[in-house]
C-alpha cells in the first residue's frame, strides 16, 4: 500500500470511485480510494439503480439531468469492455391523490422549463405504456421516457477501471479506522492495512458517512435506516418504465435479464446500521406490487435484501468542506437517491476540491445549510 | 463446516452409506445430500424405490438401501451433484466407484487420472473404467472409476490433466450461462471472492441461488489466487430459501386476516 498520498477517498461506492475517475482525469496523481468490502458493496450494491429527471426542486432536476446524460454514453465515455445495462424505458409516476395530481403538474412544469420534457399523462394514456397497471384509485400520471434505470454493479466497475487506468488506486477489502487531525488539518488515513498520509480526505461512505466524520471529529446530522428491496424470477417482459408512487410507497422495475425488482420506505426502520432482511417487508411489498401490477401474483419471489439509506434533514446529499477540519470533504447524505446522482457528484466534487469553476454551483448543498436553515424542501422522495 | 467449505464431515458421510452386509451384495447408491433444500429429482429418477417420497419437498432425501440396486439413474439427476453409486464387489482389491463430472474435457476410458477428496485435495490415481455421457443425462456425464476399497468414502472427484484442458466455455453457472472461462478471467481481473463474481456476473443469483456453482467458483479461486479454499469466504446467503409466488404470500394473508376475525 502506498504511504502518502494527494486524495484519499473513503467508500469504495459510485459516489467515491466517480471522484476518483473525476479527479485522475483532471490530472490529480495520486489518488487512492480506500473500500473495506469489494467495489458496490455497500448501498450502491443494494439499491435499485433508478435514474430519474423528474424532480421537484431545480437544483435535483439539474443535477439529475446531467448524471442521466453521462450514463447515456457512460459505456464509451469509460471505456468499458461489459455494459452498463442502461434501460431507458421511463418513469411512470403514479398520482392517487389530487393534491399528488397538482404537485406533479408543478413539477412537470418546473422540469420542462429546465430542458427535462416529462408530461402529464391521464389513466387511459397510462395505460397505453403499461397495460397491466391497475388504474383503480389512481389520478393521473406523470410520464418522462429518458428516464431509466441501470447495474449499479457495472457501472462502479466501470468507473473504478477507469480511475485505475488514469493513475488511481483502488485498495478494495481495506477498512479505514482512523483519521488523524493536526492543527485542525487532516493530515493521515489509518487503515487495518497501514497508514496513508495526506491533505485531503473525502468521506464517501455512504450509511457509514457518520462513523467517518466522527472519525475526523465532526459531527454530521445523517443517520442511516435500513431499506429492503426484492427481486423475482425472470418473466416475460411486462413492464417497460419503472414505475413509482410516493402516496402508495413503491418502486417497482423490470430488469433487462426479466426479473422484477421493487422496493418501499418504511421509517420505522432500524437505524442502527443493519442490513438483514424481514418478513414484514415482503408482505406489505407484496400487497402494494399485486395491487398496482395484478399479473406479478403470477411472479416467484427469488430473493431479498437491504441496504442503508444515509438520510440528511431535508433528504439532500451533503456535498463540500467542513469548515472546522481543513481537508476533509462530504459527499454523503444521499437519502435514498445517490445512485442517479453518481456521475454528478463525481464532477462537482472534483471541481470542488480543485477549486475549479463549478458547472452547476453546489454551494446551497454544503454543511452549513443544517445551522442557517437553508433547508432544500423536495416534494418528491420514497 | 459444510455451510462453510462444501465439505460434510465424516459423521455425515458415513450415515450415507448401508450396512457391511448390504455393501457385500453388490452396487449401491450413496445419497451425500445434507442440506434441506426444495429438490427432490432423485426421487423422481428412481423406479425402485430406493429414494422414498418426499413428504415436504425440503425433506433429505429417504434412501433404502434394500431396493436400490445401484442401477445409477438417479446419479446425473441431482443438480447438487451430490450421488454416488458404489460397488465393493468389483474385484479383490479395487471397489468401482461412479461420479458425477460436469468439467471438460472429459477423461477417457483407460485414462489414470488423480482422484480428489470432497475438498479438493489429490487423494490417489485412479483407472477411469467408463465414460457415460448419453443425452438422457442432459450433460452431466458420469465416470466409473477403479478406486482402492479403502478410497470410496473419500474420493469424489477427478483431476484431468491441464493439456486437455481446451474448453472453457462449460457453463459454471447454469441460471445464468456464466462459463468457466468468464469466471477465470473476472478472478484474474482482480475479483477475488464469490460475492464479487456474484454481483457482476449474476452467478447464483437464479433459483438455485449459487447451491450448484459457489462451491465451483470458490475452487477456481482457490487456484488461481493459491488460497486455502477453506480460507475463502462463501457467498452471503439470502432468503427466500425456495421461490415463491406473490399470489400465494397474499392467500396465506388473506387467510390469516379471516382467521383473525
Ligand atoms: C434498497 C435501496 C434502493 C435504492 N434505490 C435507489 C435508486 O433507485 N436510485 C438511486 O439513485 N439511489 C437509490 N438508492 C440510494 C443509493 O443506493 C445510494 O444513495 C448510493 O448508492 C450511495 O452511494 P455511495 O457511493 O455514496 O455510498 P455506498 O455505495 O454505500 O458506498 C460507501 C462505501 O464505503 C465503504 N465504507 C464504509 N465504511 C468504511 C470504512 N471504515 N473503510 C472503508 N470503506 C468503508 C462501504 O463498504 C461502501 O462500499 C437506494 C438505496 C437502497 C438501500
Ligand atoms: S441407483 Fe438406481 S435404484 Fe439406487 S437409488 Fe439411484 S435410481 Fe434408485
Ligand atoms: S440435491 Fe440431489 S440428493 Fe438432494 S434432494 Fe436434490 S436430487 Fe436428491
Amino acid at each position: 500500500m502506498v504511504k502518502t498520498a494527494e486524495v484519499v477517498i473513503i467508500g469504495g461506492g459510485i459516489s467515491g470511485c466517480a471522484i476518483a475517475y473525476n479527479l485522475a482525469k483532471k490530472g490529480v496523481k495520486d489518488v487512492v480510494v480506500i473500500e473495506k468490502g469489494y467495489l458496490a458493496s455497500g448501498a450502491t450494491g443494494s439499491c435499485g439503480a433508478g435514474i430519474r429527471q423528474q424532480w421537484g426542486t431545480e437544483m435535483n432536476c439539474k443535477i439529475a439531468k446531467m448524471s442521466c446524460e453521462f450514463f447515456e454514453t457512460a459505456n464509451e465515455e469509460l471505456q468499458y469492455d461489459g455494459d452498463i445495462e442502461f434501460k431507458q424505458g421511463g418513469y411512470l409516476l403514479l398520482a392517487s391523490t389530487d393534491k399528488e395530481h397538482e404537485q406533479f403538474k408543478k413539477n412537470v412544469e418546473l422540469q420542462n422549463s429546465l430542458g427535462i420534457h416529462s408530461r402529464m399523462l391521464n389513466l387511459d394514456e397510462a395505460k397505453k405504456i403499461v397495460p397491466h397497471l391497475n388504474t383503480e384509485g389512481l389520478v393521473s400520471t406523470a410520464f418522462y421516457e429518458k428516464d431509466g434505470h441501470l447495474n449499479p454493479f457495472h457501472a462502479t466497475e466501470a468507473y473504478g477501471k477507469a480511475a485505475e487506468r488514469l493513475g488511481a488506486k483502488i485498495y478494495k477489502y481495506t477498512e479505514v479506522t482512523g483519521i488523524e487531525v493536526e492543527n485542525g488539518r487532516v493530515k493521515k488515513v489509518k487503515t487495518d492495512k497501514g497508514d496513508i498520509e495526506t491533505k485531503v480526505v473525502v468521506n464517501a461512505a455512504g450509511g457509514h458517512s457518520q462513523v467517518i466524520a466522527e472519525m475526523a471529529g465532526v459531527d454530521i446530522p445523517v443517520y442511516s435506516e435500513r431499506h429492503q428491496i426484492l427481486v423475482t424470477e425472470p418473466l416475460e417482459p411486462l413492464l417497460e418504465p419503472m414505475l413509482m408512487s410516493f402516496s402508495l410507497n413503491i418502486y417497482c422495475q423490470q430488469v433487462p435479464h426479466g426479473g422484477f425488482i421493487m422496493g418501499r420506505g418504511d421509517d420505522t426502520e432500524p437505524r442502527d446500521l443493519r442490513v438483514t432482511s424481514s418478513w414484514q417487508f415482503l408482505d406489505e411489498m407484496i400487497k402494494t406490487a399485486t395491487r398496482v401490477l395484478p399479473p406479478l401474483k403470477k411472479a416467484r419471489l427469488l430473493r431479498q435484501w437491504a441496504g442503508l439509506y444515509n438520510m440528511t434533514p431535508d433528504r439532500q446529499p451533503i456535498y463540500g468542506k467542513v469548515d472546522e477540519v481543513e481537508g476533509f470533504y462530504l459527499a454523503v447524505g444521499f437519502s435514498g437517491h445517490g445512485f442517479m446522482f453518481g456521475p454528478a457528484t463525481g464532477l462537482l466534487m472534483a471541481e470542488y476540491i480543485l477549486g475549479e469553476e463549478p458547472t452547476i454551483n453546489i454551494d446551497m448543498l454544503g454543511l452549513k445549510r443544517f445551522e442557517s436553515g437553508d433547508l432544500i424542501l423536495e416534494p418528491s422522495v420514497v | 463446516m459444510l455451510e462453510k467449505t462444501g465439505v460434510p464431515t465424516k459423521e455425515q458421510i458415513d450415515s450415507a452409506f448401508p450396512s457391511e452386509e448390504r455393501m457385500k451384495k453388490g452396487p449401491f447408491v450413496v445419497v451425500e445430500c445434507f442440506q434441506k433444500i426444495p429438490c427432490n429429482p432423485c426421487f423422481t429418477a428412481c423406479n425402485r424405490d430406493g429414494i422414498k417420497a418426499f413428504e415436504d419437498i425440503n425433506d433429505l432425501p429417504d434412501v433404502d438401501h434394500d431396493n436400490c440396486n445401484g442401477c445409477t439413474l438417479c446419479v446425473s439427476k441431482c443438480p447438487g451433484l451430490a450421488i454416488f453409486v458404489v460397488d465393493m464387489t468389483y474385484s479383490e482389491d479395487k471397489a468401482l466407484l461412479k461420479i458425477p463430472y460436469e468439467f471438460l474435457p472429459l477423461p477417457q476410458e483407460g485414462d489414470r487420472v488423480m482422484g480428489l477428496s470432497h475438498g479438493g485435495e489429490e487423494v490417489e490415481k485412479v483407472e477411469v473404467i467408463k465414460v457415460q455421457n448419453p443425452k438422457g443425462f442432459d450433460k452431466t456425464p458420469v465416470i466409473s472409476l477403479a478406486v482402492s476399497k479403502d478410497k470410496v468414502k473419500v474420493i469424489r472427484s477427478i483431476k484431468v490433466p491441464k493439456e486437455r484442458d481446451r474448453s472453457e466455455d462449460e457453463i459454471v453457472c447454469r441460471c445464468s450461462d456464466v462459463t468457466l472461462e468468464e469466471v477465470r478471467e473476472l478472478i484474474r481481473t482482480g475479483h477475488t471472492t464469490f460475492d464479487e463474481i456474484k454481483k457482476i456476473s449474476r452467478i447464483g443469483m437464479g433459483p438455485c441461488q449459487g447451491r450448484t456453482c459457489s462451491q465451483l467458483v470458490i475452487r477456481e479461486i482457490a487456484s488461481i489466487t493459491g488460497q486455502d479454499p477453506s480460507s475463502l469466504l462463501p457467498g452471503t446467503y439470502r432468503q427466500i430459501v425456495k421461490s415463491l409466488e406473490m399470489g400465494k404470500v397474499i392467500e396465506a394473508l388473506e387467510k390469516e386476516e379471516q382467521e383473525n376475525k
